[in-house]
Order: C-alpha cells, then sequence, then structure tokens
C-alpha cells in the first residue's frame, strides 16, 4: 500500500460522487457499444462446425506436437522442434534489436519533453547566473519540451502493425523496415513514460545540487536522473517483454517469427503445432518476465 | 580533505552491488549487439532504384484521388474525405471505439474474477491472518493449487498476443465482433488480473484482519474491505488498458471484421493508399482522443 492510499485511508473515504460517475460513465459507455456492435449474445454459441474446431484445438492444448504433424514434409525440412526454437530465436533478435532504436529515441523524446529538465534550467535563470544559455533554455524550454511531447504522441498513435503496412507499401518488405516499425511506436510509448518517470523523480537531491551552483546539466544528471532510472530500466524490460509480443505477431505479415509458424500451422490444421508455437511464445514471455521482475527487486528496493 | 575522500572511499565501497544486475546489464547488451550483428538488417541495400520508384508511386497514390497529379486543395479533399467518412469510416470508427469499451469491460470482469483467486493472501485457509506457516499444510494445499491454477490461466492468456487470439477466435466464431472483443478482453484479462492480484497481496493487512477478526466471511472481506481498497488503482489500470485497447482494436479489423483495421487492409489490397492513409488517420485520431479521455478519467479517480 502506497502512501496516497494510506492518506485516503486516514482521510476517510471521500465523496462517493466521482468515482460513482466515472463507474456509471464506464456502464453506458458499455450499453452504447454492445449497440453500436450489435453484439448478440447468441454469437457467442458457435455452431456445431465451431464446437468441432473448438474441440479438436483444445483438445491439443495438453498434448503439444513434437514433431511434425504433416504428411508429406519436404526432404531437409528441419524437425519441429528446431523449426521452433530457429522462429523463437528470430522472434528474439526482432524484439532486441528493436529495442535499440526505441530506446535512443525515446530517451531523447523523454528528456525532451519532461518538464524537470527545463525548469531546472528555469530555476538557475532565476537565481541571477544568468548566461545567455540559461535564458535560452527558460524561453525556449517550454516550446522543446511540447514539440517532444508532441511528436512521441504521434509516433505512438499510429500501431507498429499500421507502421509495417504503410512500410511495406512504400517500400517493400524489408526486415529492417519492420524493425523501424516496431522502434517508432514503441519510441513514442518510453518518451512518454521515461518523461512522466523524471517529473516524478524525488525532487530534494536536485534541489540540493541546484542550491550549491551546479550546472542544470548536472543537476539533471545526478540529481534527478538517478532517482528515475531504476523504474526507467523496469519499464525499459516491460516493453521488451512487449516487443518480443509484437515481434512474433509481424510473422503474420510475412517475417519468420513465431507468428508466421502458428498461422501457417493453424491454416493447416496443425493444431498440436499451434500449441507447440504458442508454448514456446509463452516461455519467451515468461522468462522475460521472469527476469524483469528480478531486476526490479534488486534495483527498486 | 583527505579525510573528505576517506568517507566517499568508505561510501562508494559500501554502495549497493548485485552480481545479478551486472549480468543482467552485459546479458542485455550482448543480446542488443549480437541481434544486431546476426539478424541481418542492414545486409540488404537501404536504398535501390527500384525502391525508390516504389516510393515515388506511394507518395503520388497517397495523395487524394480526385486531387491526384494537381496541386492541393483542401476544400476538395475535405469534399473527397467527408464522402468516405459517411460511405463507410465513420461507422467503422465508432465500431472500434465500442470494440475497445466492450473488451475492456468484459476484461475487467474477468480480471477481478480470477485476480481474488491469484491472490495468496485471500485463497488460503485463514484469509488475511498470521503467517502462511501457521496453517496445517493439508489445509493449505488446495488453496496453494487454486492461486497456481488462477497464476497459470492468467500467464497464458496475458503471453498470447491479441493478434493470435482474435485470428484463433475467428475461425471459431465466425467473422461478427465477438472475436475482436474476446481477444482483446482475454489478453487484457491476463494481465489486469496479474496487476490486480498482485495489488490485492500488498493490501495493509491489518485492516483486512480485522475484518477478519470481526467474523467476516471470506466473500464480505472481499467485498467489503479489498474492493474498496483496490477499486481506485484497479481502475485506473482500467483505463491504461483501455488506451492500449483502442490502438489494438484498429488493427484486429485486420483479420478481416468490423472496424477501421478492415477498410486499411480494404484499401491495400485494391492499391487505394489515400483511402488506407485516411483510415489509418481515422485510427491515429481515435488513439489520440481516447488517450486525452483516459488522462482525464484518471485524473478524476485518482483525486476521489
Amino acid at each position: 500500500m502506497t502512501a496516497p492510499d494510506r492518506a485516503a485511508m486516514v482521510r476517510g473515504p471521500g465523496p462517493v460522487g466521482a468515482r460513482l460517475v466515472v463507474l456509471l460513465l464506464l456502464l453506458t459507455a458499455g450499453v452504447w457499444s454492445a449497440v453500436t456492435l450489435d453484439l448478440d449474445l447468441r454469437g457467442l454459441w458457435p455452431g456445431r462446425d465451431g464446437w468441432q474446431l473448438a474441440a479438436d484445438f483444445f483438445g491439443r492444448a495438453l498434448t503439444p506436437a513434437l514433431s511434425h504433424e504433416g504428411v508429406d514434409i519436404p526432404p531437409g525440412a528441419p524437425p519441429l522442434l528446431v523449426s521452433a526454437l530457429h522462429a523463437a530465436m528470430r522472434t528474439v533478435i526482432f524484439a532486441a534489436a528493436a529495442m535499440l532504436p526505441s530506446v535512443v529515441l525515446g530517451l531523447l523524446l523523454g528528456f525532451g519533453g519532461s518538464t524537470a529538465w527545463w525548469a531546472s534550467a528555469r530555476a538557475r535563470g532565476r537565481r541571477g547566473s544568468v548566461s545567455a544559455g540559461a535564458r535560452l533554455r527558460s524561453t525556449a524550454g517550454p516550446a522543446i519540451s511540447s514539440v517532444c511531447r508532441l511528436v512521441s504522441a504521434l509516433l505512438r498513435s499510429v500501431h507498429e502493425l499500421l507502421w509495417a503496412v504503410l512500410f511495406l507499401a512504400a517500400f517493400g518488405i524489408t526486415p529492417l523496415a519492420a524493425l523501424v516499425a516496431i522502434a517508432l511506436p514503441y519510441a513514442g510509448t518510453l518518451a512518454k513514460v521515461f518523461a512522466e518517470m523524471i517529473d516524478e523523480a524525488p525532487r530534494p537531491a536536485a534541489g540540493a545540487l541546484r542550491e550549491a551552483g551546479a550546472t542544470p546539466a548536472a543537476v539533471f544528471c545526478f540529481g534527478l536522473l538517478p532517482g528515475a532510472l531504476p523504474d526507467m530500466t523496469a519499464y525499459t524490460l516491460y516493453r521488451f517483454e512487449c516487443a518480443l509480443r509484437s515481434a512474433a505477431v509481424l510473422g503474420f505479415f510475412g517475417f519468420p517469427t513465431l507468428g508466421y509458424h502458428i498461422a501457417a500451422s493453424f491454416e493447416n490444421l496443425y493444431y498440436g503445432e499451434v500449441w507447440t508455437y504458442l508454448y514456446v511464445l509463452v516461455i519467451l514471455v515468461v522468462a522475460v518476465d521472469w527476469w524483469s521482475g528480478q531486476v526490479r527487486r534488486r534495483l527498486v528496493t | 580533505m583527505s579525510a573528505r575522500s576517506a568517507t566517499i572511499d568508505r561510501l562508494y565501497g559500501a554502495r549497493p552491488r548485485s552480481r545479478f544486475l551486472r549480468v543482467s546489464a552485459w546479458l542485455a547488451a550482448g543480446l542488443v549487439v549480437a541481434s544486431w550483428l546476426g539478424g541481418g538488417f542492414l545486409r540488404d541495400p537501404i536504398w535501390t532504384a527500384r525502391r525508390a520508384a516504389n516510393l515515388q508511386r506511394f507518395l503520388a497514390e497517397v495523395a487524394p484521388y480526385p486531387l491526384q497529379g494537381r496541386p492541393f486543395d483542401w476544400s476538395e479533399a475535405s469534399v473527397w474525405a467527408g464522402d468516405i467518412w459517411r460511405d463507410h469510416l465513420g461507422q467503422a470508427t465508432a465500431a472500434t471505439l465500442a470494440i475497445s469499451v466492450v473488451a475492456i469491460l468484459l476484461a475487467g470482469l474477468l480480471a477481478s474474477l480470477f485476480a481474488v483467486w491469484a491472490a495468496r493472501n485471500v485463497s488460503r485457509p485463514d484469509p488475511f491472518l498470521a503467517g502462511p506457516r501457521a496453517e496445517p499444510r493439508v489445509r493449505r494445499w488446495p488453496w496453494t493449487a487454486v492461486v497456481v491454477l488462477a497464476r497459470v490461466v492468467l500467464t497464458l492468456l496475458r503471453s498470447i498476443p491479441e493478434y493470435v487470439w482474435a485470428f484463433l477466435l475467428l475461425a471459431l466464431f465466425g467473422p461478427t465482433a465477438w472475436p475482436l472483443v474476446l481477444a482483446l478482453a482475454l489478453h487484457n484479462a491476463g494481465i489486469l488480473g496479474k496487476l490486480s492480484a498482485d495489488m490485492i497481496e500488498n493490501l495493509e493487512g491489518p485492516t483486512l484482519a480485522a475484518l477478519r477478526g470481526a467474523g467476516a466471511s471470506r466473500g464480505q472481506i472481499v467485498l467489503g474491505g479489498v474492493v474498496p481498497l483496490s477499486l481506485n488503482r484497479f481502475l485506473l489500470y482500467l483505463f491504461y488498458r483501455w488506451e492500449t485497447c483502442v490502438r489494438e482494436a484498429t488493427v484486429l479489423g485486420m483479420l478481416g471484421m468490423v472496424s477501421l483495421g478492415f477498410w486499411i487492409q480494404d484499401a491495400r489490397a485494391r492499391n487505394h493508399y489515400d483511402e488506407m492513409v485516411l483510415a489509418m488517420a481515422c485510427g491515429a485520431l481515435l488513439v489520440v482522443i481516447g488517450d486525452l479521455v483516459s488522462a482525464l478519467a484518471r485524473e478524476v479517480v485518482r483525486r476521489a
């Protein structure tokens, strides 16, 4: 339980109003949505074919395939488990490679978009040591910060698969295009969250450094950043987990990641193989989740 | 001076160090470098004559159809966009929004059902009381099984991406809105469920133990203690996930069902890049508006 929660308990519950209004609005939105979509609960009852498919598909959940299910396997095709490992490797390569440009661009836009960085420049400008640089920062700061926030909002308002579709149409299919497609919206998301984390980092250290006459850059690097860095690292690892899923889904567009094999096996009705690939993806995600949990535990406490 | 540097040296020597973190950092760096070296991303030439021609054709066709080959004119472009909006994009945008809303509500419902059973302080013989070792093992293991089962289900739901869920469910339910709604709901239920279960485990014990001491049953503690204490945080998570639902609802339509993605795929198949980009712009606008609404709602909840 965090401090605000405890404060809320001491205060006692606030007026019921706001929370109730939010809940009621949510319900109203839900009713409007169901009407708009013409949702019919009978649609949740699959037809006979649907039930047969469900039984066939979920029936294999506990017995994933360990070798190819097809009858005519092309000569020279690698065994299923080798092919699954290979697809997993391609998925990890896509995700890890995409994180590099995402983090670099995300850090640039995040620093630029954080108000704390510009505030530290302004405070120094007010304190009298008005170098030309400080004055420039104090006036240009808000503008640059808005531009950075706008750019990162634009980047993340388009989904990575839509970036991929756009690049496919404009350049043709290349792994680099797919990589950039993942990197752009991820940079936008990282930038937003980094900026928030920097702005919410504890300020006393920064204030002390500023009083001691440190330059704005030093205040930022040694006063603000260390407080935000653990959270930023943990969040970056979480985005890596998301990148694994995005990379897997890119397979549906022809890249040789896990999604490619999931789609191919499902269309061939080799449900056991589908489960094999699904479980490989689950293992990847769980492994990264465990890793990020361990890192977070050691960093944050 | 020397005394001060000795202090600093001592502080430096006593700084927290973790071999795990150091190995992790090297591992992460190695993974990224190896991926760039081994991934072959830079093997193909980035700029070829064919790509340049492709790009030029694309840029020519992105201009609204009535204006292609002519200077851009806002009034004509807006008439063109208005016609398409009235024809199908308006309806598709509304459907995209509706899918995201139904999906997140369903996800919230599923998540709260699972979270209670996945929380170790609720799922035990004597909820919220004493240390876990205080209870005899025979009474403990059924509850441990419940926790493990709930967490395994949540992990499976969460690890499989929405797009894959939608792909699988489409075959099951046919081309209605349900596969999209359920795909988003299942994946997000996994995420929300795990977050909520962890949140419940971190609730302050004494308050809930007091309810137990006053004779409240497990269900009564959940309804009277856990829900009021965690509702605000839960709503924050819900709105955060709703933002991603809006994004994904657009994309999932590309599998061939109602939502903006259907028209993006349709325009792409016909090489009508002007309409494709217009549909993408509708989606982007919806995402921006959704983010604003969500930020507003989260602010209201935070103050409540």
